[in-house]
């Protein structure tokens, strides 16, 4: 491990098949000990470089250093990182417990010891008694964690996480999110773990990595991501977002305006020199998150509106309403989340409101 | 979840959607050709085989009341039996031989791509398109006293006199009917290698495994099913060939099939050669038992 706890780095990773680039000199830092996800959308290459640390293909140009040591010659079996497959890739005429214990038998580890540690690795991911069982035999969230029992014991410095709830049905995923977060936790080993969940890899990640065609868009923690996006697409693949379209106007460097077709709205600026330099005209995006906007307060925030209801739907914890804008040439909506209260909603499609929100909850992106 | 799974079994029952007026008129139609044909072109032939074996043949006379002679002369005559156990054996061999030739040739092609794995899967099913007789005659002269083998041997000196153990005897027919096979050997295993997910060697190779553990714990496992079968193929395609062990066997390979052959032509005892028929059929009835049996339980898994 060197010094500034960076377990892996990627330098400058380009790949191509054939004239199709799949990754732009990606620069990424893992750090030891963390679980890092990497978000995008399919074909964005996410998997490419989980693909590439792991070994099964190798880059165009650029480095993958691993303790600040190259790692490029390495072959597939002898670098210290396993992964768990997309498809789980049980074998499947073994049991569980020789699955779980593949990775020991092929180094020629004793017998009992193999027997000791995949008691210990099935036991810790709650699968004691399916030991004797084949993969065939094992329910989508049995075999996701005989794959990952698998892939740890041989104490693998990183281990690699292709999209593995994928398969799997929306609560068994949820389960699974806590457990794996868990898991890493406990065996305190570094996970970068591929998805193009985004509500999976805020729930788990300690940093997420958003990529799409082939470039880093943006590496935070998940909160961070979440509320401050610096591109459009960050700002869109992260849910529900308002965005609406409009040209920079001045500023004095914490905040700077943005007229748009409901009205000239306030944003604050948060450690995002290019929104601050563009010049003014500059096309840009104001991104506003639903559940940041309230109703009917409209001397207490810099941004207002007001709109017509169109449509109220009910989800449980919260309500969305979408709420459609004077003042736009065209029908310009904005979604606004409230939590849902016993007396049920208060507002009805067809009513007129106005719409309020902080130049601190108002983030711009260039377009 | 299991409660939605019960909901949806019970919606989805397992009856056909209605059929039209028009369909249903045509569905007895094609049911009495669906088994119809098969009845009357396979099943019809061979219980009239199987009833043949029960009748007996005297002074070139059928006589059609029923007896158990021919089956008796099968197992106390001492000349059928042996026979038939070295025939079994042959083939055994043939079938050990086929896969180890096979194999290596089905492995290569999974492992080429594009245009290369194209130009050996051509290569290979050329032959099942050639007449039978003429890969005969091309193998017989390669084989024989003054085949292309002996000659080959002799003009680069390995040898001063042909070589006699591979001409007209069952070593020949036990070559020919290997090279013969083959290819039925190599589709199979071809095919279950193919049906391996790539994504069981990555992990395999991501866990720690060498190329060779791999073969041997993942890849050969999971293709024994298609051995399996291989063999099978391979066997019961042997063991029912008469023609190889005609012309390449001389005297002394002499085997099951030209037995039988021989009860329906210079013998002309169409009932005992009935009866030896059926005793093949039974035997090869086993084999596949026994390949379907063993292949399909490794195979269940996915």
């Amino acid at each position: 491990m060197s010094t500034d706890g960076t377990l892996l780095e990627l330098k400058s990773i380009s790949k191509s098949f054939g004239a199709v680039e799949v990754l732009r000199r990606v620069n990424l830092a893992v750090r030891d000990g963390e679980f890092m996800t990497v978000l995008g959308p399919s074909g964005s290459g996410k998997t490419t470089i989980l693909r590439m640390i792991g070994g099964f293909a190798a880059p165009s140009s650029g480095d993958i250093l691993l303790d600040a040591r190259s790692i490029l010659g390495m072959p597939i079996n002898r670098r210290p990182f396993n992964t768990v497959f997309q498809d789980y890739a049980l074998f499947p005429h073994m049991t569980v417990a020789q699955n779980v214990g593949y990775g020991l038998t092929v180094r020629g580890v004793p017998r009992a010891e193999v027997r000791r540690q995949v008691a210990e690795a099935i036991e810790l991911v709650q699968l004691g008694e399916l030991a004797g069982r084949l993969p065939a035999q094992l329910s989508g969230g049995q075999r996701q964690r005989v794959a990952l029992a698998r892939a740890m014991i041989c104490q693998p410095r990183l281990i690699l996480l292709d999209e593995p709830l994928a398969a799997l049905d929306v609560e068994l995923r949820k389960q699974m999110r806590l457990f794996l977060k868990n898991i890493q936790r406990e065996i305190k080993t570094t996970f970068l773990f591929v998805t193009h969940d985004q509500e999976e890899a805020i729930a788990m990640a300690d940093r997420i990595c958003v990529i799409n065609y082939g470039r880093i868009l943006q590496l935070g923690t998940p909160h961070e991501v979440y509320y401050r996006p610096n591109s459009e697409f960050v700002a869109r693949f992260f849910g529900d977002n308002n965005l609406i379209e409009g040209r920079l106007v001045d500023g004095d460097g914490a905040k700077r305006r943005i007229e748009t077709p409901i009205g000239t709205l306030v944003c604050a600026i948060d450690g995002q020199p290019d929104v601050a330099s563009a010049e003014n005209g500059r096309r840009a995006f104001a991104v506003i998150r639903p559940e940041s906007v309230a109703f009917n307060r409209a001397n207490a925030a810099e941004n207002t509106a007001t709109g017509i209801i169109a449509a109220v739907s009910f989800g449980g914890a919260t309500t969305v309403t979408e709420v459609r804008i004077d003042g736009a040439d065209h029908a310009l909506g904005m979604r606004v989340m409230t939590p849902s209260r016993v007396e049920g909603a208060a507002l009805a499609p067809g009513e007129r409101v106005s719409l309020a929100w902080s130049a601190a909850e108002c983030r711009l992106v260039l377009a | 979840m299991s409660a939605g799974e019960g909901a949806a079994a019970g919606w989805s029952g397992d009856t056909l959607p209605p059929a039209t007026a028009e369909a249903r008129l045509w569905r007895p139609a094609i049911a009495v050709l669906a088994y119809g044909l098969p009845l009357a072109f396979i099943v019809v032939p061979l219980v009239a085989f199987l009833a043949y074996s029960f009748f007996s043949v005297e002074g070139g006379q059928m006589r059609f009341d029923l007896t158990l002679l021919n089956y008796r002369r099968f197992f106390t005559d001492e000349i059928f039996l042996p026979v038939f156990w070295r025939t079994g054996l042959l083939c055994l061999e043939v079938a050990a031989l086929a896969i180890g030739f096979g194999y290596p040739v089905a492995y290569l092609l999974t492992t080429l791509e594009g245009r290369k794995r194209y130009v050996l899967a051509i290569l290979l099913v050329i032959p099942l398109l050639m007449s039978y007789v003429i890969k005969i005659y091309a193998i017989r002269s390669i084989l024989g006293g003054n085949g292309f083998l002996n000659k080959a041997l002799l003009a680069i000196g390995l040898i001063d006199q042909p070589l006699t153990f591979f001409v007209f005897n069952l070593n020949a027919v036990l070559l020919a009917l290997t090279a013969l096979l083959i290819p039925f050997a190599i589709l199979p295993i071809f095919l279950s290698l193919e049906r391996i997910p790539r994504s069981l060697l990555d992990a395999s190779a991501d866990l720690g495994a060498s190329g060779a553990q791999t073969f041997a714990r993942v890849i050969l496992p999971l293709s024994l099913p298609g051995v399996v079968a291989a063999a099978t193929f391979v066997f019961v395609l042997a063991i029912g060939d008469f023609l190889t062990p005609q012309m390449v066997g001389g005297n002394s390979g002499f085997t099951f099939g030209r037995i039988i052959y021989s009860q329906f032509g210079t013998a002309f005892n169409w009932p005992f050669g009935a009866a030896l028929s059926v005793i093949l059929a039974a035997v090869v009835m086993a084999v596949i038992a026994f390949g379907a049996l063993f292949g399909g339980r490794r195979s269940k898994s996915p």
